[in-house]
């Protein structure tokens, strides 16, 4: 079946750009986050660009008549899945070799995020490029907008610094060898140099919730291991293999389980503020965002 | 993390030997607490276990503990 007249481009033009750019300005860099390294943007932007025409050309193609070539972009589309056990299995193989592991849930929040955003990049492109098919290049170039502003409010997700406070506090041991942030204990050191290190060079902090989503957010074991990841990728940890003791470590106010909970390290750089900062540039995780409503351990009053 | 892994001792250093008794881990006898602090010192790093003082002059060692890989 051959189109009736001329092919209008400018949709595809106009969506491929705004799916690009969305995903494009979702990339992000840094010592914890993949893709970190040249590689990985190129894999990255590669996909983007599949993602971004696949969005783009379904209504061109629909608009002319070839359901043929919708049939297969949305088939195109569904590889897409692969995105995220490929981000998974990459982080998982690399759990094994980094001493502060990110933890399940981490990982699968980084895959799930990646494989959103090229979902995401494809709903912008198809939606700016109907704008443009009906509404004409400038509204349609507006709803390009206005789309990745709304995509990226809505995918920055909560942050810890959103429902928890934190504040330095001092490392101690009591009864000989337990050692304390504040009054949480973190666990028992049996060796007098490594008590002694951490007498020297530890780094305490706090972590209060600001309410119950904080809590719910802190019980999760996932959560707690993905902001020790993000602390030690932030200052260093001295650690290394042979060291366990040395693992830098977030661990709940346990007996009394008041809510909040406290995170030990041995740095490599001794700045609290930049550990304060790691902590509240910590995503929230998934998995942490049970509901607190009716567990009755998270409906105490003190904490409201 | 969820999965906590199971504890299982491997070593224990002590100066007094009265206080420990048989089982499954070998047991160090040492002179006096220095060297039995450094014994146990040894031991954690060559083996990546923990060290944890029970303070009745005995020290034990567990692999697999408080999220250490």
């Amino acid at each position: 079946m051959s189109p009736s007249g001329p092919i209008d481009w400018s949709p595809m033009i106009v969506g491929f750009i705004a799916g690009f750019v969305s995903r494009i300005v979702s990339i992000k860099s840094g010592r914890s986050h993949y893709p970190g390294y040249p590689s990985g943007y190129i894999s990255q932007v590669a996909l983007a660009i599949i993602a971004a025409i696949i969005g783009s050309s379904i209504i061109v193609s629909l608009v002319s008549k070839q359901f043929t070539a919708a049939t297969f972009l949305t088939l195109a589309a569904t590889q897409f899945r692969d995105v995220r056990a490929t981000e998974r299995t990459t982080l998982e193989k690399e759990e094994g070799l980094i001493l502060v592991s990110r933890g399940a849930g981490y990982i699968e929040g980084i895959a799930i995020t990646y494989e959103a955003r090229n979902y995401l990049a494809m709903l912008i492109a198809l939606a700016t490029s109907v704008g443009v098919e009906y509404l004409g290049v400038i509204i349609g170039g507006i709803i390009g907008i206005v789309t990745i502003v709304i995509g990226e409010i809505y995918m920055a997700g909560p942050h810890m610094g959103d429902v928890v406070e934190v504040e330095p506090a001092k490392i101690r041991f009591e009864k000989g060898s337990l050692l304390y942030v504040g009054d949480v204990m973190m666990m028992e050191v049996g060796l007098p140099h490594s008590r002694e290190r951490y007498e020297q060079e530890g780094i305490g902090v706090i972590i209060t919730p600001k309410g119950p989503r904080g809590q719910s957010a802190l019980w999760n074991v996932s959560q707690r291991q993905a902001i020790s990841h993000e602390v030690a990728s932030a200052v260093g940890a001295q650690k290394d293999v042979g060291y366990p003791e040395q693992t830098p470590l977030c661990r709940m106010d346990m007996p009394k389980g008041s809510g909040r909970a406290a995170l030990s390290i041995l740095p490599v750089q001794h700045d609290v503020q930049a550990v304060i900062r790691a902590i509240k540039k910590t995503p929230m995780l998934e998995s942490g965002k049970w509901s607190p409503i009716r567990s009755p351990i998270l409906n105490r009053k003190e904490l409201d | 993390m969820g999965d906590a892994p199971t504890p299982v001792m491997f070593a224990i250093v002590t100066t007094n030997k009265e206080a420990v008794y048989g089982g499954m881990s070998p047991i160090f006898v040492a002179q006096d607490e220095l060297e039995r602090d450094r014994i146990a010192m040894w031991l954690t790093r060559i083996t990546n276990c923990i060290a944890h003082d029970l303070h009745n002059g005995t020290i034990i060692l567990t692999v697999n503990q408080a999220g250490g890989a």
